[in-house]
């Protein structure tokens, strides 16, 4: 049974450890850590929402009209869910094993690699759910100013519905963090997986996909599920079939790529 | 003294190249094992499987009894790695280096306040407790690698070339480090190109070449079993190079030693008698042999069979 053996891990004192050491240093440097995902969504909610918005006006969205910026503020959130944590493992992650040697000052200890792994999986995962805090605090707040119109009640439980699907976008952001030969390869991940990735999942603007094999990627795509369940949840009537979706893609990502990241950081650190 | 650490029939091999081949190792408690080699020897490669960085391809690792590769939770606990490299936290200052690496290992430390206290007192570290470690100077970060390989009370210590890069004075220091670690009982591993750090501060010495062991014991010993109790240094001069090589490679099996003007060929008494005798007309000293000398003939022989398989 391979989920035993990753269970066991994950709930391990040492993948604790390992979260403990990442979240103690973002603490020392919460001022600076805080700031930029506070005013990214501002500067987004501005930019596309009521500059944008204001060209695109009123959009279709299942069967019902809605403002543009009320059906992008949801797809912000779940750009965030996914795009700190690929980053947190892709470039700190990196930095980490590389350059400070973090990992390797670790790994003489009586923590092995694959609690590294889990526990830098972990740690982006939750980097994710703070910073889509963050958005859904600046959302609240355009939401009283009545710059947008969504189901505020709903806002406390995304972060924590983001959770699952972090692990498995740093999963996926790890596996790069492997394999790239220097910091400055970092660009293809980031520019032809990350970025693309994000905006064609229903994140800012709906993607209308006839193709029968494009409209099963999209299904097997977890940030997808995840902009539409926010969208369900804030501008829609509540959970729908996506929470489903969610919980299935997201697992079977974290499956692959958990796995993919383990075999390729052993092969890249310990180089066996 | 009953063995802390034995290791048996050790190999590794990184694709085609065997890197380390069917090494034993023994290390007492309390005492200093001295591994020594010219580059390429196997000797980092060792110590990676010894701390449990590597998996041997085949061997077994035993500490008081115990098999590694079966207790390697409890025993990595044992276990004090420093590292030839600076793999210190720079996200947290010193005091907090030794405070998160203590948060590394089970069980947990009855008093982490007061071990932590007690090593910033004991490397001389207490004014610079609240500094990252990149203010340091390179002697007080070497201090710090090692306070903070021993924050767990290990048994046996690994330090892979632990005075690498420093100034004379920060060598004494690690040097003194090392000695009081020994009085108290810790059993100490170390690599270094320093020969007179290996004789000064081991008890034992193994030379690798090419992962195998080609000599064990005290640094006389194994100066007296693979280079001969005398070294004579002769001048180099174009005119007798020939015949001198020609002597030296006839009489000793290998090829002598050339150190900018100066051959230096290791003799045993009967030869250096018979050299005396050949080589009357040239003016030469005589002097004892050291590690130096040793790691001449071990890379010379790499050397030369490197050349005889192209």
């Amino acid at each position: 049974m391979i989920w035993h053996p990753y269970l066991r891990d994950l709930a391990d004192w040492r993948t604790r450890a390992v979260f403990e050491r990442n979240a103690q240093v973002y603490l020392r440097n919460w001022r600076t850590a805080f700031l930029p995902p506070a005013l990214e969504p501002i500067v987004s909610l501005l930019a596309f929402g009521i500059g944008l918005g204001a060209y695109v006006g009123a959009m279709k969205w299942q069967g019902r009209s809605v403002d543009y910026i009320s059906y992008m503020a949801p797809g912000l959130i779940a750009q965030t869910v996914f795009a700190t944590p690929f980053f947190e493992s892709l470039y700190s992650s990196y930095v980490r094993m590389f350059y400070q040697k973090t990992w390797d000052g670790i790994l003489a200890t009586q923590v092995e690699l694959r609690h590294i792994v889990w526990g830098e999986i972990t740690w982006a995962s939750a980097r994710g759910v703070m910073n889509a805090g963050i958005v859904c605090v600046v959302l609240a707040v355009a939401n009283a100013l009545g710059v947008l119109h969504i189901h505020t009640q709903w806002l406390v439980a995304l972060p924590l519905i983001g959770f699952l699907a972090g692990w498995c976008f740093a999963a996926f952001g790890l596996c790069f963090t492997a394999i790239v030969p220097s910091i400055d390869h970092m660009n293809y991940p980031m520019f032809l997986v990350g970025i693309p990735l994000g905006l064609v999942s229903n994140t800012y603007f709906p993607v209308d996909i006839h193709n029968v094999w494009l409209s099963a990627a999209m299904h097997a795509n977890p940030i997808y599920h995840l902009a539409e369940l926010y969208r369900a949840l804030l501008i829609g009537d509540g959970p729908d079939v996506h929470l489903l979706w969610l919980a299935g893609t997201s697992a079977g990502w974290l499956l692959i790529f958990g796995t993919a990241a383990q075999v390729l950081v052993h092969r890249r650190v310990l180089g066996d | 003294m009953s063995d802390i650490l034995v290791a048996r029939g050790l190999v590794k091999s990184y694709g085609d190249k065997r890197v380390v081949d069917g090494l034993d190792l023994n290390l007492g408690a309390g005492s200093v094992l001295g591994l020594l080699g010219p580059n390429g020897a196997g000797k980092t490669t060792t110590l990676r499987m010894l701390y449990g960085f590597a998996e041997p391809d085949a061997g077994e690792i035993r500490y008081d009894g115990k098999l590694l590769s079966e207790h390697r939770d409890e025993l990595k606990g044992w276990i004090g790695v420093c590292t030839q490299h600076d793999t210190l936290d720079h996200d947290f200052s010193v005091e907090q280096n030794l405070r998160v690496y203590a948060s590394y290992f089970r069980p947990k430390l009855p008093d982490v306040n007061r071990r932590v206290a007690e090593l910033l007192d004991t490397f001389g570290l207490r004014e610079f407790a609240k500094q990252p470690p990149r203010e340091l100077s390179g002697g007080f970060q070497r201090r710090l690698m090692i306070a903070r390989s021993i924050v767990q009370q290990p048994r046996v210590l690994f330090m892979d070339e632990p005075t690498t890069g420093l100034d004379p004075a920060a060598r004494v220091d690690v040097w003194r480090l090392v000695a009081s670690l020994r009085a108290q009982g810790m059993a100490i591993v170390l690599t270094t190109h320093y020969m007179d750090e290996a004789e000064r501060l081991s008890d034992a010495i193994t030379v690798l070449s090419r992962g195998k062991a080609v000599a064990r014991g005290t640094p006389r010993e194994i100066l007296g079993e693979v280079l001969g109790e005398h070294v004579a240094v002769v001048e180099a001069t174009d005119a007798d190079a020939d015949a001198l090589q020609a002597w030296v490679r006839a009489h000793t099996g290998n090829p002598p030693a050339r150190v900018l003007d100066e051959w230096q060929i290791p003799l045993s008494g009967s030869q250096l008698a018979a050299f005396s005798q050949a080589f009357a007309h040239c003016r030469f000293t005589v002097r004892q042999p050291t590690l130096d000398d040793l790691f001449l003939r071990l890379a010379i022989d790499v050397q030369h069979d490197t050349e005889e398989s192209r």
